[in-house]
């Protein structure tokens, strides 16, 4: 398994023997790679920094450096001199024709084994954030485990080098081409979660007993606080998959869902959907849509503008053995106003209402009930045209 | 006696450069099984314990998943003492080989160490599915359910305590896809690419028929007690001691034998949604009062049969899906069309009136005036309960009714339902005006 290189960067330098041309086979050295740093702190593309010592004559060199096989953006390519800067100058870059290879005119100010640094952007060479999340068995809090999984389909070996990321700690790691590690790299016990029930009228259907064998299931996500509070806060967590388990009571645990998350900056919240619930059921239907106040009429006796008078019921059901909390999201498009509201709701935005339903256990005596009657007028209302939505409709 | 062995193998690393395959110590065999079947998606998680032997210092340990369904990216291995001793530094898949794990662990300890690993596969399925005994007089049921758990994993498991998980869980990608990938994680920057199940792999699970007959041999005479439990938004049902399921098989469970349900036969007629046939239900609550209602009833499919006479004779009555019924709330089982309940609803008067007329003379608004009589026919011997549903496809409507209309009500914006209780053989008679505005019309309607 101690593999060798399976591609190459070949460097060689080639002395300048005047102008005359010169064929590219005249390997002189073949500097070892020294300190490498791969940097995955750019989703988009990963850096890599390496170190090798090139044996520099007084004078022009020819420093050619190939890549065959190994996705390496060619124009990202730099180089540096670190030891004697002022002394080591980069004249011209030429491109061999067919190849995966550049050549370097470097002119040196004296005999030099100049330490130089080469960087560039190696494509297929990446990191994935994982995380696993086991709640108690109350729904309270989670134990927050975060992997690294670092995934290197570059063409390139690196036996060791200085892994960065945005954040953290840097950490010594060799990865080969075709090799995936996965590195716990965050344990965070005890956080804080929500749950969170969630009923939007513009995504699930109304009304559930005009399914067949169907049962509606109400999306339900655990919310995360990305704070100090939380035991967190102290970077962005980065997108990834989340799966999340749950404590049995029996030293065992079950899986409860998996969703992925985006970014979440610190003090932001992460909302991870984990399946549905089918113990809390809504039916909701219009119970009146009419038109009334007749504003205008054109010359034909057309309608061009009326306000209508709508009704909407929506019956909410616990079966659950325990209380919950239903966020209803209810959409009003257009100029509208509430003539009759039987409960508490927060206007969102322009056309979006959204109503915290507390729900209490199931009794003896039958499923908690609770229902919302939303009696509105929307005005102003002109036949074909369509009020303007203040935010595309979003699944959850 | 398993055909696809998990192997399991700890190699000693050599401190330096690199690490060679030298010493094979043991093969440690499971020392438990826990299997957490789900039935909405193609998913169980598995957790086994083994003790491993580690040496103070660093280790490697090889896992390896030939011919399973496993999904590589959810391997986990905790150990289950001296866990503040022993890190588990990382879980590499290495290049060019495929179905391979090597666990690199730091231990301070040596000796036996009691490990947990968890992961998911795919190929395990179950599903529920109940018989229904209707008693002559149709008034209660004997309701049966059962489990039936089916293993195509490509892996026997052994004594291996089951669980199943009622619930709708929220998944991204199939295990069954992760588990054929190349790479567990894909790679950057290609689609990973689906492998179908070779066929020889499917066939290669009869060879446990053997172990499987022993097995079932030693099973208890008594059918098992499944104990049910809710967690979040899920029921967990853990089936009383161990199972062996070998790959291929299938094993059907009582899951609950309850002697009567009280049940209603009710019949529903709505033509927009049944056509012009009287559909069955069976309905019944699942709640204490009908013999139920400790837990939820997972969906499947229902068998109906009715007893007939005394000699224990059945006679099949139909079968019905159904879905997830929590706890108090109503069932109804769609049985399918019958020929014995008649629902016919027939246009006795039509008329217009009312029109109004615009600037060009043309027709702007009027009233459709409709009288329907209903007669509802019960011929059987029992007596039965009939919803019947009509739609009036505009919400700018008055309706007058009249006769034995039973109950009424207002469903939504343009439907009604009258509920009819029957007598045996008996028929009942209402008549309703439905009176819908049109045109300019709709502006005089008053609700």
């Amino acid at each position: 398994m101690n593999t060798k290189t399976k591609t190459t960067i070949v460097l060689l330098v080639i002395l300048s023997i005047g102008s005359v041309a010169f064929g590219r086979i005249k390997l002189v050295a073949l500097p070892e790679r020294g300190a490498t740093v791969i940097r995955l702190d750019n989703p988009q593309a990963t850096l890599i920094e390496e170190e090798r010592v090139l044996t520099l004559q007084k004078g022009l060199n020819k420093v050619d450096f190939s890549w065959k096989g190994v996705f390496i953006d060619a124009d990202s390519i730099r180089l540096q001199a670190l030891d004697h800067p002022d002394q080591v100058t980069l004249l011209s870059v030429s491109y061999p024709p067919n190849e995966a290879a550049l050549v370097w005119d470097i002119s040196s100010g004296s005999d030099y084994a100049e330490t130089v640094r080469i960087s560039y952007l190696l494509s297929n060479i990446d990191r994935l954030i994982t995380y696993k999340a086991v709640a108690d068995k109350a729904e309270t809090f989670v134990d927050l485990k975060s992997y690294l999984v670092l995934r290197n389909f570059s063409g390139e070996d690196f036996d060791r080098a200085r892994v960065l990321l945005d954040y953290g700690e840097a950490f010594e790691q060799g990865i080969d081409h075709e090799e995936t590690k996965q590195m716990l790299f965050l344990k965070s016990p005890g956080v804080p979660v929500t749950k969170v029930w969630k009923f939007d009228a513009a995504v699930l259907p109304w009304d559930p007993e005009k399914l067949e064998n169907q049962n509606v299931g109400i999306p339900v996500s655990y919310r995360i606080v990305n704070d100090d509070a939380a035991g967190l806060g102290q970077f962005a967590l980065w997108g990834g998959k989340a799966r999340l388990f749950q404590d049995d009571g029996h030293e065992s645990t079950i899986f409860l869902g998996e969703d992925v998350t985006t970014l979440v900056p610190v003090g932001e919240k992460m909302e991870l959907y984990i399946g549905d619930s089918r113990d809390i059921v809504v039916t909701q239907r219009k119970m009146t849509d009419a038109q009334i106040n007749i504003l205008r009429r054109n010359d034909n006796r057309q309608i061009v503008m009326y306000d209508t008078d709508e009704e909407i019921t929506a019956k909410i059901e616990n079966f659950k053995d325990s209380s919950a909390v239903l966020t209803m999201i209810q959409h009003i498009p257009g100029q509208w106003d509430m003539e009759e509201c039987n409960m508490k709701y927060e206007k969102k935005d322009a056309s979006t209402l959204e109503f915290e339903i507390q729900l209490p256990a199931r009794t003896e005596a039958g499923p908690a009930v609770k229902e919302l009657t939303m009696h509105y007028h929307r005005r102003h209302v002109r036949p074909g045209v369509q009020p303007p939505m203040p935010t595309p409709l979003r699944r959850r | 006696m398993k055909r696809l062995a998990f192997t399991l193998l700890i190699i000693f690393v050599m401190t330096g450069v690199g690490w060679a395959k030298v010493d094979l110590v043991t093969l440690p065999s499971r020392d438990t099984v826990q299997l957490t079947i789900y039935n909405s998606a193609d998913m169980t998680l598995v957790r086994e314990s083994r003790a491993l032997t580690l040496k103070d210092g660093a280790n490697a340990l090889q896992f390896s998943w030939e011919n399973t369904l496993i999904d590589p990216t959810s391997l986990e291995m905790l150990p289950k003492a001296n866990a503040d001793k022993i890190d588990i530094a990382e879980l590499v898949y290495p290049p060019r080989v495929r179905n391979l794990g090597l666990w690199n662990i730091e231990s301070g300890v040596s000796g036996k160490v009691p490990v947990e690993i968890t992961y998911l596969t795919s190929g395990l399925s179950w599903r529920a599915f109940y018989m229904g005994t209707l008693t002559e007089d149709e008034e209660t049921m004997r309701l049966k359910g059962y489990v039936v758990v089916t293993n195509n994993s490509g892996e026997d498991y052994e004594n291996a305590q089951t669980r199943l998980i009622v619930g709708q869980v929220h998944i991204l990608d199939q295990i069954a896809e992760l588990a054929r990938r190349q790479y567990p994680y894909g790679r950057p920057g290609e689609a990973p690419v689906m492998r179908e199940i070779l066929e020889e792999e499917r066939v290669a699970g009869r060879r446990a028929r053997v172990v499987m007959e022993k097995a079932m041999l030693a099973m208890p005479s008594e059918p098992k007690a499944i104990k049910k439990e809710g967690l979040s938004e899920y029921f967990l049902y853990t089936i009383e001691g161990t199972e062996t399921i070998p790959n291929g098989w299938s094993k059907r469970l009582q899951s609950f034998d309850v002697e009567a349900v009280p049940v209603v036969n009710l019949y529903k007629y709505e033509t927009e949604r049944y056509g012009p046939s009287v559909v069955r239900f069976l309905s019944f609550k699942n709640d204490q009062e009908h013999e139920l209602g400790q837990t939820p009833i997972p969906g499947g499919r229902l068998k109906v049969y009715r007893d007939v006479g005394d000699q224990g004779h059945l006679s099949y009555t139909g079968q019905s899906d159904f879905k997830y019924i929590p706890v108090d709330e109503d069932v109804e089982l769609n049985l399918g069309t019958v020929a014995d309940i008649v629902v016919e609803p027939k246009l006795m008067d039509f008329k217009t009136e009312n029109y109004r007329f615009d600037s060009r003379r043309n027709i702007s608004g009027w009233d459709e005036i409709r009288t329907f009589k209903v007669e509802a026919k019960n011929t059987r011997d029992i007596g039965v309960k009939v919803e019947i549903q009509r739609n009036f496809g505009t919400q700018y409507w008055d309706i007058r009714n009249s006769g034995d209309f039973g109950r009424f009500e207002k469903v939504d914006l343009d439907t009604v339902k009258y509920t009819l209780d029957l007598q045996p053989r008996s028929s009942q008679t209402f008549e309703y005006v439905i009176r819908t505005y049109h045109g300019v019309r709709e502006e005089d309607w008053r609700p």
